[in-house]
């Protein structure tokens, strides 16, 4: 090897057993073993990990290769993974919700007492004992035309063997609960490949908590992430493809591990070790490194601006913010401006929004959980906006969403609903903002089964889409049926309901009812009604509550349980119903509220999703594709690009108290996040290695944003600045279906309904190129009286673009033409005076005839000079439009260069203010000239995308 | 090739006496030599319509009766006669009853997806849906390889695309029209037509303007798939805007009363106005979609109510305008849903409902060279599998493509340059076109 390769290994690495055909030189290197290999081996490099066990059991395969004598296959271990493996129990199968043949498998297994009972069952006719031979479980497979399914192996076959001997010996099931499988070791953990055409053979070992270890490679199912990288054999022979990077997906049992494939692109020239000192450039350029990848160069000044302001704080850095950005010297500069925009209400707003997205804070989901419609989602928006303003750390926020009672604590009833029916009221959200918890989450609509529970809040919090177990064990995770149902039984006692209150407050809520509805009762929408009409007047109405309803246990029961602890006997069988954490084994018992162990559980550091959740979230913010992609599709067959730097962020995260900004200071103030957006020709074909910076379109709030503060002029564009409120970015309403804005619709704005992050889309579509250059809204924008092109040609003096629409024009042309009659007839007037009288008069007439000049120009139309109509010599009988003002070269300049960095954030270059003021004076008028260059300059693509 | 009758008392087409050679064994080089010798007809289409009926449809409730099966089978539907003897359906679809000869219908299409998102992923592309690759949908492989005029949009999908065009790139994504006409309206989509005050003449100096301005990516233009994609819309949105073509093929309002009545009044019927409207102006491929078929609970009333009487108007008006206007000859037609429902009522509702069943569907196909009247594939008695041979996704897939004129054999390259089948197991149905 020319250089030694580092391998990112956090611990022990040892010599794999002498089974594969690799020579290893081992190197220990600060505090890493470094397997590397001889230059002339054709055969990959293997990281190896984990100690060689002595006592393992030899393959089913060879044991059974004759048949055994006195060893017994095991129904967990054996028998249903080998039917998994020969594709029994596959959705195309028996594995099928309705069976298949009569004959119904657990689809993907591990549901071990249903399985053993569909194949005990005498009616299957699969398993008899006193003929094993004629078991239908080992008739079928062997004979294809008997077996719809086809041949699935040979007459003394050792598959054939291990299931004869399993009948033989009584078809049992020895276990009543699942052996828990403690580890399972596949080595190597990590292939890289040197060369084309090179194999290598996946080694996999079961350890169970018996203590035995078993090889069960061939036993395991194999799949590849991409075939075209690395295809797998049923046996686990691994070969390689084309260059890139990707993962071979090793199942056995419960457990799903993947296996790391590198296969680099071919080396063109050596390329020096980044520089920074970052730990993210470090780890992502250690795994550039296998790839043969090199990094491009950071991006310009004036590209990490609108980057960075666009990224953290979803808006567009102003002209003059540019300007003073580009212009500053200090070595630190985007540190600081880094620092600056994670202080700006910006940042706040942006992120509200995308945790509006995350926890579902939706309109539709919303209708009716407060007697005050409508304002749900806002207060909704604006607890998290406060919470993000003040950097409260991500787990506490967290804390007041899981945990969130409707009440603040000693909060009477009362109390309570006379600050909800503030809080309610227009402008009020930030008293919402105040309270400690926010029990609209529980409140949606598509939140209230303990099913909808269990999957929406593991999509929301862990990342993860545990729907899949729901009717069958996940075919990329372990989890299992019984998982997702004891999961979701810690969601039964939560109640929320608009009607639903604490005990002690119905008599409360009695008489603030009836105060508003007197003796009458309402019910559904006339009560909403009342309710609502109610709050208007200033009224104090009564809210829901969210409660936990949990069954105590009575004093006998307390006394049978203690009596049981003392006789060590299992405690778990009283009348009190109970569910469990995912993969966790302790049960929780619901005679009290589940949410603080649920809370606890996620913000304990050994959590497996928790914070990798969010900061795979964040960091797809900034480089449109998470390290585990999709970001919500946690699972173990779907492992990070970069496992180091995931494991890294979400490690150091926790460390720093789960501190946000922390998070986004530390990507982005990385090189990783400022590289250029050119390519080279080692990271062309890249597109998951954070190799270069690879263009993303703005997310939907973000492009409408920019649209308005492009177009608009300098004083509307600080409004919006300043105050936010008028921003798609800071609204965090997400409108009913078919209420959407158009715009926001057409960009891919969330819905906030599925559990998916797919519900926003990012992908642009020819209706979006339709929009920006052709849409009533757009040209309306454009030509705005209060948008920037107008106040550019006041700025030159020239006229404006304001079309006048025909009503208006002869609005204008009345007044005006009203105007000359009474100058006319003034004028007339005057003449006919005497000298002594026009003397006395002139000076009155002459100030009088300005403002009517004045008043007639700004309606569009020319007046004669004032001497000649006074004097009579001119006539003035009809009236006649201005003639277009041409300006100033030097102003079209300026003019130009403002229009740049109010949409590009940068300047232009000479060729573009060139192009610019030529097409502006060959236009018809300014106005028409400068109205099109703003068009042309929200129409490029640089606008709409990162870059 | 004669017909059979079965058990069941529908006729259908023999296909064990073809033998594997035929049915689910064309090959390509078989398909060729066979169209060399005039023996295959060729695809004569040379647009097409692809409805969906996300969420599944019911098979046995529809296109697949099995009057004959027991009462927690059969369902609560009766068969009735079409205008082609021994072919039988849904008493709830009469309008299609009596244009059968205009379509096919396939039986015991089988496949083994039953989660909603990867079944429709399968039935939009013909194949298998991988992790590492998606595959594109029909209409941006049309849009590909046989794009509209500059103009007119290559794919529309009304409302919204079920399926993205995949690897071949964002260009290739559909014109979604985000809404759907009403009976009699004026109808457009928003932003096609040019805003008063500003001519033709005036948009097309803007065009060069920002041709001459959006040059910031230089070589990036070729090898980023989101910047080549906003260029391709953005070149079209142009030729969109600056013709009148495009908004007349949108505006059904154009159709006589006697003509859109036909087609039903609901939404989904005057989808399917709009897409013969599109297809006859150019556009290569219009996808309709009439959702609301995920019955697990009250599937008959929902079904009888609301479901059938619009698909009945709506395709039967869409096959009738189109044989009217003579454009049944050269337009594809592919009905489907991503999968069956249970042959098995299930007890979860008071009336019952039937659940996701991939391995029991029914799908549709007209126009071109496909030859209507017929029944292609049969499902067992209790329409829970294929009674014989099995139809796929995938070959339904080859056989659109091929009545389109492309050969479903074709390779791609991915954005990595991997090369790819297009459809990658799917065997031309050569009964279709018969």
């Amino acid at each position: 090897m020319g250089e030694t390769k580092r391998n990112l290994a956090p611990d022990n690495f040892a010599m794999y057993p002498i089974t594969l055909r690799v020579t290893f030189i081992l190197t220990f290197v600060s505090g890493v073993w470094i397997g590397t290999q001889n230059s002339e081996a054709k055969e990959p490099r293997l990281l190896v990990r984990g100690q060689s066990t002595t006592n393992v059991i030899p393959p089913i395969n060879t044991r059974f290769a004759a048949s055994p004598e006195g060893e017994s296959p095991d129904f967990q271990k054996h028998i249903i993974p080998l039917l998994g493996k020969l594709g029994c129990n596959g959705r195309a199968c028996h594995g099928s919700f309705q069976g298949r043949g009569g004959f119904q498998l657990s689809l993907f297994g591990y549901d071990f007492r249903a399985d053993h009972g569909a194949m005990l069952d005498d009616s299957t006719g699969r398993i008899d004992l006193q003929d094993p031979d004629e078991s239908l479980v080992l008739a079928k497979p062997l004979n294809g035309d008997f077996h719809e399914g086809g041949k699935r192996f040979d007459k003394n076959s050792w598959q054939h063997h291990v299931l004869r001997t399993w009948i033989h010996q009584g078809a049992l099931n020895h276990s009543p609960e699942p052996m828990q499988l403690e580890r399972l070791d596949v080595q190597p953990k990590e292939i890289e490949f040197t060369e084309s055409k090179q194999e290598t053979n996946l080694r996999v070992l079961a350890h169970w908590e018996d203590g035995s270890v078993e090889d069960v490679t061939i036993l395991c199912r194999f799949k590849s992430n991409d075939d075209s990288i690395a295809s797998v054999t049923e046996d686990g022979i691994v070969a390689d493809g084309t260059a890139g990077d990707t993962h071979i997906i090793v199942s056995y049992d419960n457990a799903v591990i993947p296996v790391s494939i590198v296969k680099p692109f071919p080396a063109s020239k050596s390329f020096p070790l980044t520089s920074s000192k970052h730990p993210i450039d470090r780890l992502v350029d250690q795994k550039l490194r296998k790839l043969n990848i090199q990094a491009s160069g950071k991006c310009s000044d004036a590209e990490f601006i609108r980057r960075a302001s666009l990224d953290i704080s979803g808006i567009l850095p102003s002209p003059k913010s540019v300007e003073d950005f580009l212009s500053n010297t200090e070595p630190m500069k985007r540190e600081h401006l880094i620092d600056e925009l994670l202080q700006s209400d910006g940042y706040a707003a942006w992120w509200a929004t995308r945790f509006s997205d995350w926890t579902g804070n939706s309109d539709e989901q919303l209708n009716n959980v407060l007697p005050v419609r409508n304002v749900a989602t806002e207060m909704w928006f604006e607890w998290l906006r406060a919470r993000l303003e003040n950097n409260v750390p991500y787990d506490e926020i967290v804390e007041g969403i899981v945990n969130a009672q409707s009440r603040n604590p000693n909060e009477t009833y009362l109390e309570y609903c006379q600050e909800m029916t503030e809080s309610c009221k227009p402008g009020q959200a930030s008293r919402f903002a105040d309270r400690e918890g926010m029990p609209l989450y529980w409140a949606r609509r598509n939140f209230q089964s303990p099913e909808d529970r269990a999957i929406g809040f593991s999509y929301t919090f862990l990342g993860v889409r545990i729907e899949c177990a729901q009717c069958h064990k996940h075919p990329f995770d372990r989890w299992s049926k019984d998982d997702f149902a004891q999961f979701a039984k810690l969601f039964t006692p939560i109640r929320v309901n608009q009607n639903l209150v604490a005990q002690d407050a119905k008599k409360e809520r009695d008489t603030l009812l009836t105060a508003i509805t007197g003796d009458e009762k309402l019910r559904g929408a006339d009560l909403r009604r009342a309710l609502y009409g109610a709050a208007r007047e200033g009224k104090t109405i009564p809210f829901g509550e969210l409660l936990v309803n949990v069954r105590q246990l009575t004093e006998k029961q307390k006394r049978a349980i203690e009596l049981a602890k003392k006789r060590v006997r299992d405690t778990t069988s009283t009348t009190i119903p109970s569910g469990k954490i995912l993969g966790q084994t302790t049960n929780i018992s619901l005679d009290h509220d589940p949410r603080n162990e649920l809370m606890e559980w996620l913000r304990e550091p050994s959590n497996p999703y928790f914070a990798k959740a969010i900061v795979n979230r964040v960091w797809s913010n900034y480089f449109g594709i998470g390290l585990v992609d999709p970001t919500d599709d946690m699972n173990l067959a779907n492992p990070p690009s970069n496992g180091p730097l995931m494991d890294y962020l979400a490690d150091e995260f926790i460390k720093n108290q789960f501190d946000l900004k922390w998070l986004h200071r530390a990507i982005t103030t990385s090189d990783t996040y400022q590289r250029s957006v050119e390519p080279n020709e080692s990271n062309r074909l890249d597109q998951k290695n954070f190799a270069r910076h690879i263009p993303r379109r703005l997310p939907a709030e973000v492009i409408y944003d920019a649209v308005m503060l492009a177009t608009g002029s300098d004083a509307k564009a600080s409004l919006l600045r300043d105050e936010l409120n008028a921003m798609a970015i800071a609204d965090g309403k997400p409108k009913r279906r078919n209420q959407q804005d158009f715009a926001l619709e057409v960009f891919g704005q969330s819905i906030r309904e599925s559990n998916c992050d797919c519900d926003r889309s990012d992908s642009p579509s020819l209706l979006q190129s339709v929009y920006l250059r052709n849409d009533s809204e757009m040209h309306q924008r454009i030509m705005d009286s209060s948008g920037w092109v107008t106040q550019a040609c006041k700025e030159i003096g020239v006229q404006g673009p304001v079309q006048m629409n025909d009503a208006q024009y002869r609005t204008a042309f009345n007044r005006a033409n009203t105007i000359r009659k009474q100058v006319v007839n003034q004028a007339s007037r005057f003449r006919q005076a005497s000298d002594q009288q026009q003397l006395k008069m002139r000076k009155t007439i002459a100030s009088e005839l300005q403002r009517a000049s004045q008043k007639i120009e700004s309606l569009g139309f020319q007046m004669p000079p004032i001497n000649g109509i006074l004097s009579g010599k001119q006539k003035w009988e009809s009236l006649e439009p201005l003639p277009p003002k041409t300006a100033k070269h030097e102003d079209l300049q300026n003019l130009v260069e403002q229009a740049y960095l109010r949409t590009l954030s940068r300047y232009p270059d000479i060729d573009e203010v060139n192009v610019s003021v030529d097409y502006i004076t060959q236009s018809e008028s300014p106005a028409d000239g400068v109205a099109s260059l703003l068009w042309a300059l929200v129409n490029t693509k640089e606008f709409i995308i990162t870059h | 090739m004669q017909l059979n009758r079965t058990c069941d008392g529908v006729k259908r087409r023999d296909m064990l006496k073809i033998g594997s050679l035929s049915f689910g064994g064309l090959t390509l080089p078989n398909y060729l030599a066979m169209a060399n010798n005039g023996q295959a007809t060729q695809g004569r289409a040379d647009r097409a319509i692809f409805i969906e009926l996300p969420g599944g449809p019911s098979h046995i409730d529809t296109f697949d009766l099995k009057p004959n099966a027991p009462s927690e089978i059969r369902g609560s539907f009766n068969p009735i006669k079409t205008n082609v003897p021994g072919i039988e359906i849904s008493e709830h679809l009469p309008k299609l009853a009596k244009v059968a000869d205009k379509f096919c219908i396939l039986r015991g299409v089988s496949h083994t997806l039953a989660a909603h998102r990867l079944g429709q992923e399968y039935v939009n592309t013909g194949s298998k849906p991988i992790p590492a690759l998606e595959y594109p949908s029909f209409g941006a492989v049309l849009a590909k390889e046989r794009p509209s005029d500059a103009e007119i949009p290559s794919l529309v999908a009304v409302p919204k695309a079920a399926q993205g065009p995949g690897f071949l790139g964002i260009r290739y994504a559909a014109l979604e029209t985000n809404s759907t006409p009403t009976q009699g309206q004026p109808y457009s989509v928003r932003g096609i037509s040019l805003p008063d005050g500003i001519g033709v003449h005036e948009v097309n100096r803007r065009q060069a303007l920002l041709k001459k301005l959006d040059r910031r990516f230089g070589e990036l233009e070729q090898s980023d798939q989101l910047i080549e994609g906003l260029d391709q819309f953005g070149a079209q949105a142009y030729s969109m805007i600056t013709s009148s073509r495009a908004r007349q093929a949108f505006d059904i309002g154009q159709e006589p009363e006697s003509f859109s009545r036909q087609f039903g009044d609901d939404s989904f019927g005057q989808s399917c106005l709009l897409a013969l409207r599109l297809v006859e102006s150019g556009v290569r491929l219009v996808s309709v979609q009439l959702g609301g078929w995920d019955t697990h609970q009250d599937n008959f009333t929902r079904l009888k109510s609301n479901n059938l009487p619009k698909l009945d108007a709506g395709l039967s008006g869409l096959l009738n305008g189109l044989e009217q206007r003579g454009l049944l000859g050269t337009t594809a037609v592919y009905v489907t849903g991503e999968f069956g429902r249970t042959p098995k009522i299930n007890q979860r509702s008071a009336e019952g409902g039937r659940d996701h069943y991939p391995r029991c569907m029914f799908m549709l196909m007209a126009g071109g060279a496909v030859q209507g009247g017929q029944v292609i594939g049969e499902s067992d008695e209790k329409a829970a599998g294929p009674r014989n041979e099995t139809i796929t996704p995938d070959d339904v897939a080859a056989s659109f493509y091929y009545n389109l004129g492309i050969d479903p054999t074709t390779e791609f390259n991915s954005m990595t340059g991997r090369p790819i089948t297009l459809v990658r197991d799917g065997n031309v149905i050569k009964e279709l076109f018969s």
